[in-house]
Parts: structure tokens; C-alpha cells; sequence
């Protein structure tokens, strides 16, 4: 049997955000899962999280913000992802959202949109699913 | 571990799924007076305004004064923060925190290509001293109790300079500044990562800013140490009220250097963590207050009684709050700030219960106010002292923790002091292991958040739930985003150069020549220097690059400065 290479996913921050918790805690649950993950910690810019995805090879993109700026950091995202010519990496998002933050990601092709609290194995799950 | 699978709790029987604090301190069902008979009451207690101040620091307590009441005010636009401020003010609020968007907090301006997706979030876009002016417009600046708690420890430097640019151009005398600001080194770099400096320039920023205040406007507590957000980060309150302990002993032992006594600094201020767990977070106020004062007398040699003070100021857990059932967070913030009256603080910021769902909105901060007015006025609660003084459980609780804190004081003092703990990564170890130790015990069910991994909701939201998530504040748009660019371009493009040249190059001489940089901030911000600049020409003083993002190129008149000089 093909052995299949595990999940690779990563997390990133862009801009100036500094509430770190919820991509931490999601680093280790998804570790803990058996996925590869890498974490790109703060002060980030698009074109630098676009960058490790790509030269990481990653299946997932997970973006977290809590300042309430998720759809611009993702189309931001989005478009430096398109410069590279990648079409297979899946982008998700979790953070603070609103629900007409949640219908302008999921219009961008954005998927998962987990607000605070989400309990973790639904994560997982979706991560899961997406690969 | 990792799965957070629900917990589900027999409703009928009713049990509680663990024996300790949330700090992981064992505790028995119940305590009597063997358990307290160690406890001296002159030598440990006091009463309350009596050295320790383990029972308070006033005798009248609140009768004579209530706390603080504070906000983090923050709005997208100066006008919206000003309107906000007259608001809150006219229904009590004596506290303001100014609080800027995330990049100027970092140091940044926001026509900085990283500044892009966190402008205008968290507070307003305050690049130079324009926007204070309109800010602050017809507001009682030499009444009123500013409150500074932004990421970096650039933003200590420049808004209190900004702070005080405004007054002394209104002709107002700067003695009657009254507030404080968190200028945490050891903060600034664990909890946030602030890129603005490193951290040896870092702790020399934070005793510029302490010297100047000291000698200036003594009514400004310059620093305050914060345990709020290392332990929103993951430390427990003991690990908290000690990072608090071992930063300001170690800056006051860096001021005696400058020439600065413990009484000439007078009393000293924490911002600490109101946490869900009720008694622990109020035996970490009760003890903060004692083993301050004992370090004050003991180690620093205090003579006057106002050094041995520690004032403290909360913020309650913002992290404590859910997304989902917001209503919930009523519960929680208003036992959070009972633990806060009951524990002496002096003053109060407290989350909105919306806090979770976006920023709050100015109906969930008035709502929060009239918490405060209901526990003091109809439940009376403030009426006596330390009530709670006495009690076998608390007074034990209290002096077990001292204990507790002495190992970690003791740990950061043989590893080579707080700021070697920082640059070993040792500190963030010790915040990681902790963070991950609550992320198990939520996993295990052995730490029940209501609403998240217990007692869920089932089928649709109510409405009032509903509600509460419709009116939380929303984000600037794209387009407010663009006009703030173009505003900052044409601001910077408007300022007379012939003014603004020299005054920083001051700041540049001053940080290379190792002067104190403050005043030299408050003279350039005057003629319009702002923020990014601020840190652009100390960095580049230091010859380290004059972009933290190292993305932009310093302004030709920077450029010039340094062929100058």
C-alpha cells in the first residue's frame, strides 16, 4: 500500500495582530493529529505567508486575525497565492468574524470560518475533509 | 489530547469535575483554624491603609474613594473615540485609555505597507500629534486619568509624549498629567513579540520614559508592570503576579543607577488579570499588595509609606469570554469585577460581554458601567474593607500562594534575573508549558467552559444572544482604509521641515549620545513627528535598520540627519 504523507498546513498571521492563542492552540491539536504544521508567527506580510506555502509544499492554508480584518488579510492572501500560479493549496480562516465577514470569505473560496470557542475536532475534521 | 470533545455533565447529580484552582493549586473541601495558624494578623494582615496593605491600602477604602472605572477605548476614527469619550464620561467613567490601532502600537505609520490589514483595528490610527489633538478635543485634560496599555515599548515613549505635547500647547501644566503606563519591557517582547526594538534598547526607552515622568509629572505612574496579558497568554496567577514582581524589582534596582530612590518613584502600580476562578484571583490581589510592600520596605529601604503602596489595576479576562451564548459573559464579567471589589483594586477595566463577538459596543461598555453602579449601590458590597478578611479558606489560599510565588522569584533569580529569563527563551517556555497544560484540561474535560465544552447550545440561538452578536462594532472598511493612507501622506507632505528637521535631529543625538530621549520626543512631536519616524531615528541611532519590517527605506531628511551628524 502507497504510503500517504501527512497533511501539511500553514499557519499564518498577517499584519499587526498580536492575539497568538488561537493559532497556538490550533498548531498543537493539529500536531497532535498526526499533521505537519508550520507556524509563521506575527508581523507578517501576504506575500511572505504566500511565499512559505508554497516553498513549504503545504496542502492548507489557515489564516487567524482577531481584529476583525479577515476577508481583506485573505483576499490579500489570495492574490499573492495567484501570482505563484497555485490553485491546489485550500485556504481557511478562523478568527473574529461576523456572519457577513463569513459570506464574503466563503464567496472568495475561503472555507472552514471558525469563530472563538470552535471545539477543536471540528477543525480537524475540516482540515481533514479539505485533503 | 487536542480533541475537545464535550463534556457532559449529569445535570441532576451535579458534581464538580476538578480540585484545584485554575492555577492547579490543590485544594481540600473545606479549611479551619489550623489552617491559618501560622498567619500573624500585624505581621501578614494589617489593617486595611496599615503596612502590609494585604487588607488595602486605605482605611476609609472605598468609602472615601471608589475605584477607577476604565476603559480601552478604541474606535476606528479620532471622531468616533472623542464622541465615545463624552459618552462614557457622562455616565461615569473617570478613567480613559487611549489606545491606538495595532501598527502605531507596533511602531509602524499607517501608510507602512505592513500597517494595511490591522489599521484602524483596536484603536485609532494615531501616527502624530493632529490626531490627539482631535482625540482629546473639549475633554478635561488636567481632571481627567489617562491609562496607556499598547503592544510596544515604543508607544510609552511617543504617546506619553504626544500626552504631553497637547497639554503644554493648550497651556495646561503638565504636573497635573495624572494616569499611567504599563512601559513593561519583559511584556512587550514575551506576550507580543513587538518589533519596534530589541530588547536592551527596549529597557532603556522604559527608564527614559520613568526618569522623565519621575521628575516631571509626578503624578504619572510611569510603569506598571502587566500581568494581564502574559496570563491571558497562559500563565497562571502565580507565574503572573510573579513576572510582575520580578520586573519591578528589577527596574527599580536599573532607576537607583539613575539616581532614583524608591520613595522619589513613590507608589508602585500592577495591571493584573481578573480571572474566572473567584477566590484565587482575589487572594492574587490581597497578596500582590503584601509582598510588594514587603519588597518595597525590605529590599529597596522605602521610608515613606506612599512607596510602599502597590496600586493595582485590572483588566478582566477577555479570554475568559465565549463567542458562543455571549450572553453568558454578563455572568462572568460580573463576577470577575466582584472579585476585583472585594480583592481593594483601584481600578477597573472591565471586557463588554461582547467582547468575544467583535469589538464592544458603546451599549455593552454602558452596560458594564451600570454593573459597577449595581454592586456598589444596590448589592453595597464596597461598604467594608477587605470583607472577606479572616476567612480560614481565603487566608490560606492567600499565604500559600506567597509561597508559591517566592519558588518562581527565586527560579528568575538564579537563572540571572528576569530580563536573562527573557533572552534564554526560558520565560517562554515556562508561558508555553502553561498555556498547553489549560489546553489539556479543556481536551479532558477537567476545565468546563460553559456554552463550549459543556452545556451546549441545542438548535437555534435565542434572540437576545442574537442581538448581543448584531450590534458588536465592525471593522473599518477598505475604503476608510485608503482615505487614512492618503491623510497620513498629505499630513507628513504639510509639516514645515525647517521646524521639524532639527527637533529630530535631537532625538537622534540623544539616543546615540545617551541622553535621556524623552523630552527630546515631546519637542519633535510637537512639530509633527510621528510615530513610525519616532522609532525609524532611534533605531537607526542604534545603526540597527530604521524599519522594524525592514520593508520601507528611511525619509530623506532622516538620511540627511545622518550625514549630519
Amino acid at each position: 500500500m502507497e504510503e500517504k504523507r501527512p497533511i501539511r498546513v500553514l499557519i499564518a498571521k498577517v499584519g499587526c495582530d498580536i492575539h497568538e492563542r488561537g493559532a497556538l492552540t490550533l498548531m498543537t491539536t493539529l500536531r497532535d493529529n498526526g499533521m505537519e504544521v508550520i507556524y509563521t508567527g506575527r508581523y507578517q506580510t501576504p506575500k511572505g505567508v504566500a511565499n512559505a506555502a508554497v516553498s513549504e509544499d503545504v496542502d492548507v492554508v489557515a489564516l487567524s486575525d482577531h481584529t476583525g480584518s479577515l476577508p481583506i488579510i485573505a483576499e490579500s492572501v489570495l492574490s499573492e497565492l495567484e501570482k505563484f500560479g497555485v490553485s491546489d493549496i485550500k485556504v481557511v480562516a478562523g478568527g473574529l468574524l461576523t456572519p457577513a465577514d463569513v459570506k464574503s470569505l466563503e464567496d472568495m473560496g475561503v472555507t472552514g470560518n471558525y469563530g472563538p470557542g470552535t471545539p477543536m475536532e471540528v477543525i480537524v475534521e475540516h482540515i481533514r475533509g479539505l485533503v | 489530547m487536542g480533541e475537545q470533545v464535550e463534556v457532559k455533565v449529569d445535570r441532576k447529580a451535579g458534581h464538580m469535575v476538578r480540585t484545584s484552582t485554575q492555577s492547579g493549586i490543590e485544594v481540600k473541601p473545606f479549611y479551619n483554624d489550623k489552617d491559618v495558624q501560622h498567619i500573624s494578623y500585624a505581621e501578614d494582615l494589617g489593617d486595611p491603609g496599615s503596612y502590609p496593605f494585604t487588607r488595602g491600602l486605605y482605611p476609609e477604602m472605598y468609602r472615601d474613594r471608589l475605584w477607577l472605572k476604565s476603559f480601552i477605548v478604541s474606535y476606528a476614527t479620532a471622531e468616533e473615540t472623542n464622541k465615545a469619550f463624552r459618552q462614557y464620561i457622562a455616565n461615569g467613567l473617570t478613567d480613559l485609555r487611549l489606545l491606538c490601532d495595532l501598527p502605531t502600537q507596533s511602531g509602524i505609520d499607517p501608510d507602512h505597507p505592513s500597517a494595511w490589514n490591522s489599521m484602524m483595528c483596536g484603536g485609532v490610527a494615531t501616527y502624530a500629534i493632529n490626531v490627539y489633538e482631535e482625540m482629546l478635543e473639549g475633554l478635561p485634560l488636567g481632571e481627567a486619568v489617562f491609562e496607556f496599555a499598547h503592544a510596544g515599548m515604543s508607544s510609552f515613549l511617543y504617546f506619553y509624549g504626544l500626552l504631553v505635547a497637547v497639554m503644554e500647547n493648550k497651556g495646561i501644566d503638565i504636573k497635573k498629567l495624572r494616569g499611567n503606563s504599563i512601559n513593561d519591557p519583559i511584556r512587550s517582547k514575551l506576550v507580543y513579540g513587538c518589533p519596534d526594538f530589541p530588547t536592551f534598547v527596549d529597557r532603556r526607552i522604559c527608564l527614559d520614559h520613568i526618569e522623565y515622568s519621575v521628575r516631571n509629572t509626578p503624578n504619572w505612574r510611569p510603569i506598571a508592570p502587566n500581568g494581564v496579558d502574559p496570563c491571558q497568554a497562559g500563565m497562571d496567577a502565580v507565574k503572573e503576579l510573579g513576572g510582575c514582581l520580578a520586573v519591578a524589582t528589577q527596574v527599580m534596582t536599573d532607576l537607583a543607577e539613575r539616581g532614583i530612590t524608591i520613595d522619589e518613584f513613590g507608589p508602585m502600580v500592577f495591571a493584573l488579570d481578573a480571572e474566572s476562578d473567584f477566590f484565587e484571583t482575589i487572594a492574587k490581589f490581597r497578596l500582590a499588595r503584601k509582598m510588594w510592600a514587603k519588597i518595597a520596605k525590605e529590599k529597596f529601604n522605602a521610608k515613606t509609606k506612599r512607596a510602599m503602596q502597590l496600586k493595582i489595576g485590572i483588566r478582566t479576562s477577555g479570554l475568559s469570554l465565549t463567542h458562543q451564548k455571549p450572553l453568558n459573559n454578563a455572568a462572568r464579567v460580573t463576577l470577575q469585577i466582584l472579585s476585583c471589589v472585594l480583592g481593594g483594586v483601584n481600578s477597573l477595566d472591565a471586557s463588554s460581554i461582547d467582547e468575544a463577538v467583535g469589538l464592544p459596543s458603546i451599549e455593552a461598555r454602558l452596560f458594564n458601567l451600570d454593573t459597577q453602579h449595581i454592586i456598589t449601590h444596590e448589592a453595597n458590597v464596597p461598604l467594608v474593607a477587605d470583607p472577606l478578611g479572616g476567612s480560614y479558606y481565603l487566608e490560606w489560599l492567600t499565604s500559600h500562594m506567597e509561597t508559591e510565588v517566592n519558588k518562581y522569584l527565586q527560579e528568575i533569580e538564579e537563572r540571572g534575573g528576569v530580563f536573562a529569563c527573557l533572552e534564554s527563551g526560558w520565560l517562554n517556555e515556562v508561558l508555553e508549558a502553561s498555556r498547553l497544560k489549560v489546553q489539556r484540561e479543556k481536551a479532558e474535560g477537567k476545565r468546563l467552559i460553559v456554552g463550549v465544552n459543556a452545556f451546549r447550545q441545542e438548535g437555534e440561538e435565542g434572540p437576545v444572544n442574537k442581538a448581543i452578536r448584531d450590534v458588536a462594532y465592525k471593522p473599518p472598511t477598505v475604503a476608510a482604509r485608503e482615505e487614512k493612507v492618503a491623510e497620513v501622506k498629505r499630513y507628513k507632505a504639510g509639516r514645515d521641515m525647517k521646524r521639524l528637521k532639527p527637533l529630530v535631529k535631537g532625538l537622534y543625538r540623544a539616543t546615540k549620545e545617551g541622553r535621556n530621549t524623552q523630552r527630546p520626543v515631546i519637542d519633535a512631536a510637537k512639530a509633527g513627528m510621528t510615530v513610525g519616524e519616532c522609532v525609524g531615528v532611534i533605531r537607526t541611532a542604534y545603526g540597527i535598520h530604521y524599519d522594524p519590517f525592514k520593508e520601507i527605506e528611511m525619509p530623506d531628511f532622516v538620511r540627511e540627519i545622518v550625514k549630519e551628524t
